[in-house]
């Protein structure tokens, strides 16, 4: 059960570093492209630190404190672009 | 080894123990803001930043963030497979987490001979400075990881090892951090300028 929902995660971060990539490429140099780019990454991030690190299963403060940090990462990131 | 009974509910016991959370937190932060720090100087240097990043090759960044998530997907079944007392499938997972780990290794030191053979430097210009800082650093707690890996792997095989499920769960953690900053860098570096 769980190791099918692990390849299910898997694949979905795969699609999504295919997803980046590709959009890197094909639209260069935009600021909105970035932020889509920084997103995604975001999406990643929370996929690997709750599903294959079990952080879902850990009480509120940490689940908490990893996505305030990646929010403020993420929201910094993109205003300074 | 015995069955893992730590309720991960409580605050003082994360996944991976206390301890190598607030290690995990405070390599995001330096890794956090040494990425805005190439952001802030990406915008006042916004030719050179993108000229740079031309130069890189995203093949070799997108691949190698395939090998660290499905090095990850590996320790996560690795650690399962131990819960469930199944040693032997633990290990067997944990060699291909370090499979993983090794192929990263291989793909970054081509990417880095590659650029070495081109003249593009530590000193090339800023975005190489952060490039070579950013990317060794990471390296390095690549490099790290394998080690800890390493010793867990020898500890499953040997029957009379002290190893606990509470040491490979920790291992586990600094792994999937090698992961989780990997994620933050391949991005700004390789994608977004």
């Amino acid at each position: 059960m769980k190791k099918n929902l692990f390849l299910k995660v898997l694949v979905g971060l795969i699609f999504l570093t295919a997803v980046s990539a590709i959009v890197s490429t094909s639209l260069v140099n935009s600021n909105y492209v970035a932020s889509i780019i920084i997103i995604v990454s975001i999406l990643k991030f929370i996929g690997v630190s709750f599903y294959f690190m079990e952080l879902k299963k850990a009480h509120v403060f940490w689940k908490s404190s990893i996505l305030f940090f990646v929010m403020i990462f993420a929201i910094i990131t993109i205003i300074m672009l | 080894m015995s069955e893992n009974t730590i309720d991960t509910k409580n605050i003082y016991y994360p996944p991976g123990g206390i301890l190598m959370w607030i290690i995990i937190f405070l390599e995001l932060f330096t890794f956090g803001m040494a990425l805005i720090a190439m952001v802030i100087y990406g915008k006042n240097e916004p030719v050179v930043f993108h000229n740079s990043r031309l130069l890189l090759n995203t093949t070799y960044g997108t691949i190698n963030t395939i090998f660290l998530i499905t090095s990850g997907f590996f320790m996560a079944q690795s650690v399962v497979s131990l819960k469930k007392v199944n040693s032997k499938r633990s290990s067997s997972y944990l060699k291909l987490t370090m499979l993983g780990g090794l192929l990263f290794l291989a793909m970054k030191s081509l990417e880095y001979y590659d650029k070495i053979e081109a003249g593009l430097t530590v000193g090339y210009n800023t975005f190489f400075t952060f490039y070579w800082m950013l990317t060794l650093f990471h390296v390095i707690h690549v490099i790290i990881g394998l080690v800890i890996l390493g010793s867990v792997f020898v500890g499953l095989k040997n029957k009379k090892s002290t190893t606990s499920f509470e040491d490979v769960e920790a291992s586990a953690a600094f792994w999937h951090m090698c992961d989780l900053i990997w994620l933050l860098l391949f991005p700004i570096i390789y994608l977004i300028f």
